[in-house]
């Protein structure tokens, strides 16, 4: 099956390469057409309810030598994963970055990690190649889920069936790098929670909560990588379960369920496969705050701005969240998750989330 | 008036009034201690100044003759001395020239005259003669052939300090073979001196600078380390001869008119005017002699015309035992000839009797009125007008209402409305009391006339302005007062007094004084710009040229302009690029009439401009944005004037005089003008050089690689390397054609300009069916085709003609900027 993919990306690189060598050939400028990759020109698709890039383009040339550069580190980077892919290896972002130390065209080296993400990003979306099928992951280990879930994951030494609850210890099962590699084979499971931060996974493993309520914890790690939010999605879609995203009460933590629910600007091009419109955002509200009096910090005035621009962002352009921003502007307050804890160490587990999962017809 | 207006005349009226009272001090005691302002006062700085002189001397020789100048300067070291000796090739001189040109020390002929020349710069060849006899005891050696002469003569001079005289102490008759004259005429200066040289700089740069600014001469100079030559450049023409003019009256001193006022001829003031000075005709004459009319005898104040019968009452009452008919008739004509004179309904007291003169004159048919009885009239009329009595019994009955009133409108006319009108009434009142002549004054005549000075007129408005802000407790500033003086002697009428004839003004240093402000103060056209004689732009281009290996020449001339009645011009130019030292400061070269000006480089005008100039809007670096810029850059200006203001008597700076420092600004900045756009379009040059040669790299590795990746044969980028350069492509292909090949030569011209390359394809066979528009020369066994097709931006123009399989080609393009161009064979 892996093969399969690997031609075709691999293809698809050579496509692209031929598109360069045609420019070159008629006595065009060569040159490289990208859609604008900030907020501005990012739009909801009412097919597939995310959001994907818009109509706006911007042109790499090489009419300037900022853009010729461009162009050479693109064509050495096609080169570099044609090639992996037809030797079957994979290697990291940062990987990368070091090895175009070793090309012979000076101008051709990367300046900075920031660099070669961002030329990875761009190949995938002219060649509409998923990065993971580029062989190229992270250097980052991804995150963890723990639950009542079965599944087959293709390793490279050979195929593993894991439980995600009676198989794995403590720290739960850690997602890979690429998760369509897994296949989902049974499970117990009655809804998913994405959880920002690892005190509170670990608070709600050590409470059993995903035991009692039949709940896949999955670990979000802060902004979730590429697998993480992969791995939320196909248990939406595959196994049909509602996904919850329980993080802080803070306009950093919102963009968390943004991603999650509706893509992140960076990697709008894959949002119709990484987002989950369906997710749904548990807490902290800024409600919350009220209503259970939790202690709080105050706003920092880079938190107003954060959230007056949420307020512009197309992501969160619904009623619930125009009404808990301006009510977190109006209290100039926020919380952490952790600052439940405020009315004990149970009470996430036998208040707080009973009764918010309750409100919203999970339980 | 200020420092620089000090002629050089003048200073020899110093040393001359020094030699005078002070019979026992010599002539070398005298230059001893002068010697710092005659430039010897160091013996490095002695050398400099001594090849000053004779340089300068040696050029104005030659020029006069217009010859070219052939200028050698050789110092050499002779036992503890040096000995200088510069020869030209000018017209020679001969012994009875002696005196004249090493004259008195001081006293030079150029002192005097207006016109532009180096001469006026220093002080003479004499002071260095001096200086050499002085410190080395040996005199000066002049050999000299004038032109045609079949001998050499050669004397021996030396300066009795006594009697401050030349005196030749050993003449020869040599034939040229025996001297050490050169060439076929000239004259050869040496001198032997205390010096050293360590301002080995200073005589350098002098050397070379002159040579910036005589394009016309060739300078030779050795000294005992080097040696070299400024050569000529031979289509620069000699500079041409001056014109001496008569000095304007605006930039005269009072000395100076004095002594003109006994030197000439004229009888009237106004005839000495016109004949003394530039630019003075009747009309200017005229306003002149107002003028000083004005300042020497002051105005008389006019008062408002009372209604015509106090005016006929008046004269009725003056006059007695007349027919009443013919007083009425009189009456009638005073008071007609009285409204003819009046300007705004107001008269003076000249006019009065100038109108009562008339008025008598008039009627003089039917009745005589004899001058006695025209002086009680007018008397009596100038009472009825100021309302102040004829003699000092009336004085009870003065009602000067009148006058009063007429200060009462002056003073509110000339004071801001913000003034309180009670304020202003009360001073009017005390200002008009100032008019009416009290106790002894009432016996003056002036004092009843209200004949005054315009500063007494200041005195009046001070003294009431004064009194009414001590008693209304108000303030009246100095404007204010101005206004009011302004206002009232611009009532004030010019008097009709003749001035004084010329022979008595002579005897009058406070009437000449008053003359000269009058000249000032009068507007009179610019003078005549044919004494000067500036380098011009050309030249002064190609002496940086000759002198300065650069990639970049710029120069401006401005028009001539005038400061203190004399005229000048700037010119400045610029040198930038090739093998001008890089590293530091813009070399500043500094001349006034083709001097180098050497020393005292902070202090000059010249260097205070270029300092205040922001360099970096013409693209020159200049640190923190002040002060003279950085960089391979030599920058030069030149001041000719009749009379350079100097600083100081050593003449090294030019002084800040506001008028020639803004020509000077505007000749540098038109200067760098050229520079700028030059040093812009270097720069853009560059940049599409650096972006070429970046682009040349990454092209073809980009090619190779797409090649790579596709499995393709690697791509032809040259038309994506061409377009991206806005360049003009330059094409050759063959294709085999039967036994011979068709080359196909094609330009595409990406550039956003018309261009019209010019191609030259050298091939080994004779070439046939050429495109219209090609030629084709043969030349020892190869064809030159030749083609210069015009090629619109975007478009592109082919070439075709056929030839042999097996020629060869050499392909070539010129008229398109290198970064510009791309061929490829």
């Amino acid at each position: 099956m892996s093969t399969d993919t690997d031609a075709d990306a691999r293809q698809q690189l050579i496509d692209l390469a031929a598109e360069f060598y045609d420019q070159f050939e008629r006595g065009d400028v060569p040159s490289m057409t990208l859609p604008t990759r900030t907020k501005s020109n990012i739009e909801y698709d009412e097919a597939s309810d995310v959001w994907v890039y818009g109509d706006r383009t911007s042109t790499r040339s090489a009419n300037s030598v900022r853009g010729a550069r461009k162009l050479l580190k693109a064509i050495y980077t096609i080169e570099f994963l044609a090639r992996q892919l037809d030797e079957d290896r994979s290697s990291t972002l940062r990987e990368l970055y070091y090895l175009s130390e070793s090309w012979d065209a000076e101008e051709a080296q990367f300046n900075g990690q920031d660099e070669s993400n961002k030329l990875v990003e761009d190949l995938e979306i002219v060649s509409e190649v998923k990065r993971e099928d580029f062989h190229m992951r992270p250097e980052e280990s991804g995150a963890t889920l723990i639950g009542p879930l079965e599944l087959i994951e293709q390793t490279r030494r050979g195929e593993r069936q894991i439980h995600c609850q009676k198989d794995v210890g403590e720290g739960g099962y850690q997602i890979p790098n690429n998760p369509d590699t897994i296949e989902f084979t049974d499970h117990d499971t009655d809804f998913v929670l994405c959880v920002e931060t690892g005190g509170m996974r670990d608070r709600l493993v050590e409470n059993g909560f995903d035991t009692e309520y039949n709940c896949l914890i999955v670990h979000l790690k802060g902004q979730p990588a590429r697998a993480t939010r992969r791995v939320t999605k196909r248990l939406h879609d595959e196994l049909d379960l509602p996904v919850l995203v329980f993080t802080d009460g803070d306009p950093w933590s919102y963009r968390i369920f943004g991603s999650v629910a509706y893509g992140s600007i960076k990697s709008a091009h894959l949002s119709k496969y990484l987002a989950t419109p369906e997710a749904r955002y548990v807490g902290i509200r800024p409600q919350d705050i009220v209503e259970y009096d939790l202690p709080t910090d105050p706003l920092a005035d880079s938190d107003v701005n954060a959230l007056e621009s949420e307020l512009e962002d197309p992501r969160f352009q619904d009623e619930f969240w125009t009404e808990q921003i301006e009510l977190q502007l109006d209290i100039g307050k926020k919380a952490e998750q952790q600052a439940l804890a405020a009315n004990g160490l149970d009470f996430v587990t036998d208040t707080y989330l009973p009764e918010r999962l309750t409100d919203m017809g999970v339980l | 008036m200020t420092s620089f207006q000090q002629t050089l005349g003048e200073e020899a009226g110093i040393a001359e009034e020094l030699a005078e009272s002070q019979r026992a001090i010599s002539i070398a005691e005298f230059f001893e201690k002068n010697k710092q302002m005659l430039g010897f006062d160091s013996e490095a700085r002695a050398l400099v100044t001594a090849v000053k002189e004779a340089v300068d001397n040696a050029l104005d020789a030659t020029e006069e003759a217009r010859i070219r100048p052939n200028i050698s300067v050789e110092i050499t070291e002779s036992g503890d001395y040096y000995r200088l000796a510069v020869e030209d090739n000018g017209p020679g001189i001969t012994k009875a020239q002696i005196p004249k040109i090493f004259g008195k020390l001081l006293y030079g002929s150029r002192f005097h005259a207006r016109e532009q020349s180096r001469g006026q710069q220093g002080i003479g060849i004499s002071a260095a003669v001096l200086y050499s006899q002085l410190t080395s005891g040996k005199p000066a050696k002049i050999t000299s052939r004038t032109k045609g002469s079949e001998t050499v003569m050669e004397f021996e001079l030396v300066i009795d300090t006594d009697d401050n005289e030349p005196e030749i102490r050993d003449e020869r008759e040599l034939t040229p073979g025996e001297s050490d004259l050169g060439d076929t005429h000239g004259t050869r200066i040496e001198l032997e001196m205390a010096g050293n040289m360590r301002a080995r700089q200073q005589l350098q740069d002098y050397i070379k600078h002159t040579a910036v600014v005589n394009p016309h001469a060739t300078i030779s100079f050795s000294e005992p380390n080097q040696e070299f030559v400024a050569k000529a450049d031979y289509d620069a023409d000699l500079p041409e001869e001056t014109e001496e003019i008569r000095p304007h009256p605006h930039g005269v001193e009072l000395g100076n008119v004095l002594k003109m006022l006994k030197a000439t001829d004229s009888h009237s003031v106004s005839g000495f005017l016109q004949t003394e000075f530039t630019r003075v005709g009747r009309k200017t004459a005229d306003n002149i002699v107002d003028a000083f009319r004005d300042r020497h005898y002051g105005r008389e104040m006019a008062w408002s015309l009372p209604d015509d019968d106090a005016v006929i009452a008046a004269v009725t009452e003056a006059v007695n035992n007349k027919p009443a008919e013919a007083v009425g008739a009189f009456a009638d004509q005073v008071v007609a000839a009285l409204g003819d004179r009046a300007a705004d309904g107001r008269v003076a007291h000249h006019q009065v009797a100038a109108a009562v003169e008339a008025a008598a004159e008039a009627v003089e048919a039917e009745a005589q009125f004899g001058s006695t009885v025209r002086g009680n009239v007018v008397e009596g009329v100038w009472t009825a007008i100021t309302g102040y009595g004829v003699t000092s019994e009336d004085e009870e009955a003065d009602d000067t209402s009148r006058i009063r009133d007429d200060v009462r409108a002056h003073a509110d006319a000339a004071t801001s409305v913000q003034k309180d009108d009670a304020v202003v009434v009360a001073f009017a009142d005390r200002l008009a009391a100032k008019f009416v002549p009290e106790g002894d004054d009432t016996e003056d005549l002036d004092a009843r006339r209200n004949r005054l000075h315009r500063d007494t007129v200041r005195d009046y408005v001070d003294r009431a302005a004064d009194m009414t802000e001590e008693r209304e407790d108000a303030t009246f500033g100095d404007t204010a007062r101005e206004n009011v003086v302004e206002e009232l002697w611009g009532t004030m009428v010019t008097v009709p007094d003749d001035p004084p004839k010329v022979r008595d003004l002579a005897a009058d240093r406070q009437g000449v004084g008053d003359l000269v402000a009058a000249m000032r103060m009068t507007d009179i056209i610019a003078p005549p710009t044919s004494c000067l004689s500036p380098i011009s732009a050309e030249l002064v281009e190609a002496g940086l040229r000759k002198e300065f290996d650069a990639e970049f020449y710029s120069a401006a001339t401005r028009d001539a302009e005038v400061t203190a009645g004399d005229p000048f011009v700037v010119e400045a130019g610029i040198a930038y690029g090739g093998d001008i030292e890089a590293e530091g400061q813009a070399q500043l070269l500094r001349y006034a009439n083709r001097v180098p000006l050497v020393y005292k480089r902070g202090g000059c005008a010249i260097t205070q401009v270029i300092q205040d100039i922001g360099w970096r809007n013409y693209n020159l670096d200049q640190p923190g944005g002040r002060g003279v810029p950085n960089g391979p850059v030599v920058i030069m200006v030149h001041v000719a004037s009749t009379n350079v203001p100097f600083t100081s008597e050593s003449k090294d700076a030019v002084a800040s005089v506001p008028e020639i420092e803004d020509e000077i600004e505007l000749a540098v900045r038109e200067a760098a003008r050229d520079l700028k756009s030059y040093l812009k379009k270097q720069r853009s040059m560059r940049k599409r050089q650096q972006k070429q040669n970046v682009l040349a790299d990454i092209m073809p590795r980009m090619a190779t690689k797409v090649a790579e990746v596709t499995g393709r044969p690697e791509p032809n980028y040259d038309d994506a390397l061409a377009r991206i350069m806005n360049n003009v492509l330059v094409e050759r292909e063959t294709t085999e054609n039967g036994d011979g090949q068709t080359v196909t030569v094609r330009i595409e011209n990406n550039a956003s300009t018309k261009e019209s390359p010019e191609l030259t394809d050298i091939v080994t066979a004779e070439p046939s069916n050429l495109t219209d528009g090609a030629s084709v020369v043969e030349m020892d066994g190869e064809w030159f085709v030749k083609w210069q097709p015009e090629v619109s931006s975007g478009d592109e123009a082919v070439l075709e003609y056929t030839v042999a399989t097996d020629a060869s080609f050499d392909l070539s393009v010129s008229g398109v900027e290198g970064p510009k161009l791309t061929v490829t064979n």
